[in-house]
């Protein structure tokens, strides 16, 4: 009992006051003589941590946390402020992302100088909106900066934790918010495991394993022992392949893209069609001009829209015609690029324009459809959009229901709307499908509850990459240090699929080669 | 060698004198385990007695007449920056020096010699029995003397001899007996009990007691010795010479020079294995018992059998190597095989370069006991028994260096459970002074951080890190690919990583190597400062230096340490350019080139370590009971923590299955536990 004891009083210790029992002046370790040794890690050898602290999902307001050394200059490099920094404080600042200087939101910022902070490092809180592309443009921004990356579950705790800031019953407290984090990732991880994101995260996994392997074979086992001269080469390639890979993935990944910056809707169709009527409409204001002359529109006109809680990017274009006027063309032009790069087109038709016979109704749908949209990509883009037909008011009802009825039976390309952007007949029919389309394109399955998980894989993807360009610099100088860059890589892809233990590349070595020595 | 048998008769004394001593720290074993064992608790005060079989057989190398290796090296370095024997043993009895891993970085270089048998044997028993404070004696453990301690645990008080010595008594005891624990030896169809061909069996008394008394958990392990050639009758015409390097690197840091000269340095020689090789195997499967049982074997130093069954159809290397400069033998590495020797000879003589080869001795297999090391804190110590430690190939380990490295450690921890061990004596002296001191001498033998060595220091300490907290299912082997901080853990740097540390707080090395160390570390720091005030334009530089490659589009000034950086310059050039800045410490400079290539990456590397360190700095309490403990944990990690046991919520942390939940539960559990016997305890205190 007594030796029980003794055991409990040097836990206790150990967590009320773990600085007094932390190693004292190992030197073991300090592969470099000349750093001063010290008994505690100075802070500045702690990395940076940042996180969404508040609760996932859309709210009025998030909070984003950063501690660490470098959290004054993340509050720097965000709100541009110069001077000194008062502490607990709260400042309404704009906040911008640090390298492209796009206005990320308008919100509070808070600074608490270590130690006198939660985690008793220098700490900030960014409170801003709590809109899914909002947070995730300040966490993308964060993770930009050197130096920060994005906490691991329960860090924030573990760092209090350490610098005694902490007493037990406390995280007691804590201990169940950190069990439904967990549990939630979990739960997340495995819906994700499933799918095919992380299916190609655990095959990038598996094929840098298998690199690793090879090059810890190769110095550990080649004096000596059989293994082929050939085999570095294959890593070689095999690391070349999986930088290409990740990095294509990174760049054509357009869900991040657009919870960030918002699902790109583009209206688009003839002259005189309702366009920027639907456009105002939908903006409920006159934003864009709204006359019966044909080509009233030239420019792109643009404005963010919140549909059903997503944030949608609205443009509304030129009517597309052949015109001689220099301006109209461009303005044309503008339409028709815009309608290339949107997520999903809603092409507007005249009702007035629609052939008297309703037979003949679908076939003309389709040939509008495949004037307006682009053609190379056909196929994959009918998908995402959708047809409007306009002005119902201004045919007889008995007609539009023959249209209808028509519609209903033909095949078309796109789901048709019928609405009238005056009397406002049908728009909540027709919202209620827009609203449906936009978030299938936010919310895949597969990604599952979003955002945060992405920017996370985004920042451990980059990272990665980057890890392995040292792979390439050292190759020939010093294979210890190119291991290393593999390992790091190894890591950073651990974050996101599960951690690669040395056992593991222990028996991908022993699988693959002889090692006889 | 006369003189030295001389000094044997005088130091070693006859068992029966020794009986009824008590000493601080008794080693059963003279194995490379023991033999370390034994100096290292010496070197830390402690009165020690050694018993051994064979007083001869002290520092024998029973299986490759070689040390070190890529991953093995560092770990002969390390022990020689804690002032153990091997490493100055090596270069008194090296005769094929060379560095491997010569061209893939210096983190990652392996020292390694051939030695002469003879020499290294020499050198061992002349060390250890001039040694102070040691007695060597010969003779046969039977059991330990262990008595009943608190709560169900044991503490141990000496050996039983056997021979009707009687009993010698101890404060600690540590078991080095390699493979002779319960060990069989296979040849063919025969087996026979013993632990190395030629010498009597022993400590089967020991298995049991370990297992019955004790009730630890003990497994099974093999491995294997090849047969040993004559040299005349090898055609080294067909097999590729392998020559040492020019200029041999000793192992201390406190050596110079290798005792052999260059120009005497033995070669190797290197040949293949051929299709008939596995035809004999194969044809001679049923006559070989050892290669059909399926205890485990060690995947990377396997018999010539398991080679060629797991790896058909391939060329296997085998490596002739010298067993000392008037050896008439020669030792085949990697052709261990454990058929009938008749079978043996003809299985070599299909070799080309051994087409008319005689054996002396055949090679033959061996199993042995091996306590399962997850039982042991990372001191080494045996969680359930006081006092008793367990080192070397008991410990589920392989090789001279491994066994000599734990040792090291285990020493010094045997002498810090001495110091507590008094005051634990006196606890029992009912006054509440005497528990509490000994309350923190317990906590003190029994946690010790700044002692038990982490696995961001050192190969040693991530090997004991490994074996106590995930446990062995064949025999471990050290490879650099275990140590994730290999960066830092250099074989350069092993002097500056555990000399100052093993003088300053352990007590372990002696003085004249800790001055030596500190000059070196002055030096290193000085040159380093030097290197980084030293600034240029590139411009400048490239007048200096025509050969390096610097890029025209850097603007800003380089230091003389990132010019080091680049892989064609050397500290020599830039010595011989600004010899007044740089030429004093050219004795170094080989180091400082190493140090400068290192120093951004490991800068990177020690958040991580802090982070492991601090997570290990947490202790948890050896006696928790997790099956019943009332906090919600799930089955599945009560059973994993309860088999597991880790010392460290850094240890806990690393176990699969574990989730981070459950390691706040644990901590806060043992809080709560602790305040209530605290304020409970100061209750009784004044009442």
């Amino acid at each position: 009992m007594a030796l029980a004891g003794c055991w409990r009083i040097a836990l206790y210790k150990n967590v009320t006051r773990p600085r007094v029992y932390l190693r004292c002046p190992v030197v073991f370790g300090r592969a470099c003589p000349v750093r001063p040794v010290c008994s505690r890690p100075a802070p500045g050898f702690e990395d940076t941590i940042f996180a969404l602290s508040s609760g996932r999902g859309r709210c009025g307001v998030a909070v984003v946390r950063v501690s660490g050394p470098d959290a004054t200059g993340a509050v720097r490099a965000l709100t541009g402020l110069k001077r000194a920094l008062i502490p607990r404080t709260a400042l309404l600042r704009n906040i911008t992302h640090p390298a492209s200087k796009e206005l990320l939101d308008r919100g509070l910022v808070l600074w608490f100088p270590g130690p006198h902070s939660f985690t008793g490092e220098d700490s900030a809180e960014f409170h801003i909106h709590g809109g899914p592309a909002v947070i995730n443009g300040v966490l993308q921004a964060l993770g930009s900066l050197p130096g920060l990356r994005p906490a691991e579950a329960g860090e924030f705790t573990r760092r209090a934790f350490h610098a005694g800031k902490l007493d037990l019953t406390e995280v007691e407290g804590l201990g169940d918010l950190i069990h439904a984090e967990t549990e939630a990732q979990r739960r997340q991880a495995l819906r994700q495991m499933a799918g095919d994101l992380g299916r190609l995260y655990n095959d990038w996994s598996q094929h840098l394993k298998h690199c690793l392997a090879h090059v810890e074979a190769f110095i550990d086992f080649s004096e000596g022992e059989l293994i082929e001269d050939g085999v570095l080469n294959q890593v070689d390639t095999a690391v070349s392949k999986l930088q290409v890979e990740i990095q294509t993935h990174l760049s054509d990944e357009r869900r991040g893209e657009r919870l960030r910056s918002g699902v790109h809707v583009v209206i688009a169709g003839s002259t005189n069609a309702g366009k920027s009527s639907l456009f105002n409409l939908l903006c409920q204001r006159p934003a864009a001009i709204v006359s019966p002359i044909a080509g009233t529109t030239r420019d792109v006109v643009e404005t963010p829209l919140d549909i059903g809680g997503f944030p949608v990017l609205l443009s509304d274009t030129a009517g597309l015609r052949e015109t001689d006027d220099s301006v109209e063309r461009e303005g044309v032009q503008r339409a028709l690029k815009r309608v290339e790069v949107a997520d999903l087109t809603l092409v507007v038709v005249d009702s007035t324009q629609l052939p008297q016979e309703p037979r003949m109704v679908p076939g003309f749908l389709n040939d509008y459809l495949n004037n307006v949209l682009p053609k190379k990509m056909e196929q994959g883009h009918v998908q995402q959009c959708l047809l409007i037909i306009n002005k119902s008011d201004l045919l007889p009802n008995e007609h539009m229901s023959i249209i209808q009825r028509a519609l209903s039976d033909a095949f078309t390309a796109a789901a048709v709307s019928i609405l009238s952007c005056s009397t406002g007949a049908g728009l909540t029919d027709f919202l209620k499908m827009l609203q449906e389309r936009v978030k299938t394109m936010c919310a895949d399955p597969l990604v599952g509850s979003p955002s945060l998980t992405q920017t996370r894989h985004r920042t451990n993807l980059q990272k990665s990459i980057e890890a392995l360009s040292q792979y390439h610099k050292y190759r020939d100088v010093d294979l210890a240090l190119a291991a290393e860059g593999l390992r790091l890589g190894l890591t950073c892809l651990g974050r996101i699929t599960g951690k690669v233990g040395t056992e593991e590349i222990l028996d991908v070595i022993f699988r693959d080669f002889c090692i006889g020595k | 060698m006369l003189q030295l048998r001389r000094l044997l008769s005088y130091r070693s004394q006859r068992a029966s004198d020794v009986a009824q001593h008590k000493y601080d720290v008794v080693v059963v074993g003279g194995g490379h385990a023991g033999t370390e064992a034994a100096a290292a608790a010496t070197r830390v005060g402690a009165e020690t007695l050694l018993v051994t079989q064979k007083i001869e057989t002290i520092g024998a190398l029973s299986c490759n007449p070689s040390l070190g290796g890529v991953g093995k090296g560092q770990l002969v370095k390390e022990v020689d920056a804690l002032d153990g024997l091997m490493g100055r043993a090596g270069d008194y009895a090296g005769v094929h020096f060379s560095i491997l891993n010569r061209s893939k970085g210096p983190a990652v270089w392996g020292p390694r010699a051939q030695l002469d048998r003879g020499r290294y044997r020499e050198f061992i028993q002349s060390q250890l029995l001039k040694m102070p404070r040691l007695t060597v004696i010969e003779g046969s453990v039977e059991d330990l003397i262990v008595s009943a301690a608190d709560s169900g645990k044991h503490r141990v008080t000496g050996v039983r001899m056997a021979d009707g010595v009687g009993e010698i008594l101890a404060h600690s005891v540590v078991i080095t007996t390699g493979t002779f624990l319960s060990g069989s030896l296979f040849v063919g169809r025969t087996t026979s009990p013993g632990g190395r061909m030629g010498e009597p069996p022993s400590c089967a008394g020991l298995s049991r007691s370990l297992k019955e008394v004790l009730g630890l958990k003990l497994g099974r392990m093999r491995t294997g010795t090849p047969p040993r050639i004559i040299k005349d009758t090898i055609d080294f015409s067909l097999a590729k010479l392998h020559l040492p390097d020019p200029q041999p690197t000793p192992f201390s840091f406190v050596n110079r020079h290798t005792h052999c000269k260059p120009e005497d340095q033995l070669p190797c020689h290197l040949t293949y294995t051929t299709p008939g090789v596995e035809k004999v195997v194969r044809e001679s499967l049923h006559v070989n018992s050892h290669i059909q049982q399926d205890t485990k074997g060690p995947r990377y130093c396997p018999s010539i059998e398991s080679r060629v069954l797991r790896f058909p159809g391939r060329q296997h290397q085998v490596w002739l190597e010298p067993e000392g400069l008037t050896s008439d033998l020669v030792y085949p590495q990697g052709m261990s095989m454990t058929m009938p020797p008749e079978l043996q000879l003809r299985l070599l003589r299909e070799i080309p370069a051994l087409h008319r080869a005689e054996i002396r001795t055949p090679g033959y297999g061996v199993q042995y006991d091996y306590v399962c090391p997850m039982q042991l804190f990372p001191w080494l110590q045996v969680k359930c028994v006081q006092g008793l430690f367990l080192a070397g190939q008991i410990n589920g380990t392989t090789g001279y260096e491994e066994a000599a490295a734990q040792v090291q450690n285990t020493s010094l921890f045997t002498v810090q459970q001495l110091c507590g061990g008094h005051v634990i004596c006196s606890r029992s002296s009912v006054s509440f002074q005497g528990l509490w001191a000994g309350v923190n001498a317990g906590r003190t033998a029994l946690s010790l951080p700044p002692m038990s060595l982490s696995r961001t220091e050192s190969y040693i300490g991530v090997m004991i890190n490994d074996l106590v907290s995930r446990g062995v299912t064949e025999p471990y082997r050290m490879f650099t690919s275990r140590a994730e901080f290999r960066t830092s853990l250099r074989p350069d740097n092993a002097d500056l990583r555990l000399t100052l540390p093993g003088f300053e707080e352990v007590g372990c090395v002696s003085s004249q190597r800790y001055s030596e160390a500190l000059r070196v570390s002055r030096c290193l720091s000085e040159a380093l400062i030097a290197l980084q005030s030293f600034a240029l334009s590139s411009q400048h530089w490239r007048e200096k230096l025509r050969h390096a490659r610097i890029s025209e589009a850097k603007s800003t000034l380089i230091s003389g340490e990132e010019m080091l950086q680049h892989k064609e310059v050397s500290f020599e050039m830039l010595a011989s350019v600004f010899p007044e800045t740089f030429a004093q410490y050219l004795e170094f400079s080989q180091r400082i080139k190493i140090e400068a290539v290192y120093r951004p990456h490991c800068e990177n590397q020690k958040r991580e370590m802090e982070r492991i360190q601090e997570e290990e700095s947490l202790t948890l309490p050896p006696d928790i009971d997790y099956l019943s403990l009332p906090v919600s944990l799930s089955n599945e990690v009560r059973e994993i923590l309860d088999r597991v046991r880790p010392d460290t919520l850094g240890a806990a942390t690393r176990l699969p299955g574990v989730t981070p939940a459950a390691i706040v539960h644990l901590l806060n559990y043992v809080s709560k536990t602790e305040r209530k016997t605290a304020s409970k305890r100061t209750h009784t205190d004044f009442t």
